[in-house]
């Protein structure tokens, strides 16, 4: 018996604590990739929180994170669940307008997330690492509330890339879930 | 049945709890069960991230729910932008070398998504780029991104779906940035 996870289920690339880690020694390559991988999951803490000051909040937020990436540490918590932390309080300090503005200093950093939403907030990231087809059949199927066979329809393909494209998919999730500090 | 084939089957189980000979390996299998543990925690992360309006329904309801479905659906492609075309933009060095190619499709209620497919950039000086976007009233900085060292990237970044974007490029990040391609 194998207990590893399949190669073929593994997406590629560093983890997200080891991307932040990079950032804190300087990598811009490292901080381009994490950028591209929350960029959706800031931009919806953005929107909720600061509305209309989503872009400028956005921006805050990586700028934040790349001041402040010395400051995770992995023995406290998963990358996702400080990233979360550091994209809520910049966010309510863009919306505060004229309130000075919340540190994102070490202590500011333990309060407390629910882990749904750390999931969430996680989750957003880890779709963009999913190759496009795992990435678009997952996403019909829980966001557009799609079938399988209404899937394989839309795309034009087998109904069997579909199931496989989907496990596969879902499988990477759990997988990259499973790298990630509890 | 092996354990290959049957943590490559685990999220079956998310639906449908029937498959006697995949549960008998799960109980016996503790990769297994984590795995699922862990695919339960996904399965409902992202059926809470689905908009309201888009949360699952009971399979009862679905046949109901397929008119309504189909015409939303319709409504979505009339409203979206027409900015948002499906056929891709070109992106050319000063050249005329085609080194990548744009193409947008419709994101989600607020954003388009701007993917970028390229190819032979040239990466003798670093590997980051930035990509760009346009249209007549605002610019906008789609996001950076790295290439491979064969110039390889496949990127996709979101971009506010209220504005008609129509003009993409690429730059190397600098404060005054040196063009590396674009679509016109």
């Amino acid at each position: 018996m194998n207990p590893q996870p399949l190669e073929s289920d593994l997406p590629q690339g560093p983890s997200d604590a080891e991307l932040l880690e990079a950032v804190a020694a300087g990598s811009e390559p490292a901080f381009a990739e994490l950028r591209a991988r929350y960029r959706p999951a800031v931009a919806r803490v953005c929107r909720s929180i600061a509305g209309g000051e989503r872009e400028d909040c956005e921006q805050e937020v990586f700028a934040r994170i790349w001041r402040k990436a010395a400051l995770f540490d992995r023995g406290r918590g998963s990358a996702a669940s400080w990233l979360l932390t550091v994209a809520r309080r910049t966010a309510l300090s863009t919306h505060g307008g004229r309130r000075p503005p919340l540190p994102v200093e070490d202590e500011a950093l333990e309060e407390a997330v629910e882990p749904a939403e750390v999931d969430a907030f996680w989750l957003a990231a880890a779709l963009e690492r999913l190759a496009e087809r795992e990435r678009t059949v997952i996403t019909l199927a829980y966001y557009d509330d799609l079938s399988e066979s209404a899937i394989a329809k839309r795309l034009r393909v087998p109904l069997g890339s579909v199931k496989t494209w989907k496990r596969r998919g879902l499988n990477q999730l759990a997988t990259l879930l499973g790298e990630e500090p509890a | 049945m092996n354990h290959a084939e049957a943590f490559k089957r685990l999220p079956d189980l998310l639906d449908d709890r029937d498959d006697a000979e995949l549960l008998g390996h799960v109980r016996a299998c503790p990769e297994c069960q984590r795995q699922l543990f862990l695919l339960g925690r996904v399965d409902r992360a992202l059926r809470d991230g689905a908009p309201a309006h888009r949360r699952r329904v009971p399979a009862r309801l679905l046949a109901a729910a397929g008119a309504a479905a189909a015409a939303a659906a319709a409504l979505l492609a009339v409203l979206l932008p027409s900015g948002t075309h499906a056929h891709p933009y070109m992106l050319r060095t000063a050249a005329g070398t085609v080194v990548g190619e744009a193409t947008m499709t419709h994101a989600d209620a607020h954003n388009v998504a701007l993917v970028l497919r390229a190819h032979g950039l040239p990466v003798a000086r670093g590997h980051m780029f930035v990509l760009w976007a346009s249209d007549r009233n605002a610019t906008m900085q789609a996001g950076r991104f790295m290439a491979d060292p064969s110039g390889r990237a496949h990127v996709r970044f979101n971009l506010p779906a209220d504005h008609h974007w129509s003009h993409f490029w690429i730059t190397r990040p600098a404060k005054a940035p040196t063009m590396v391609a674009s679509s016109v």
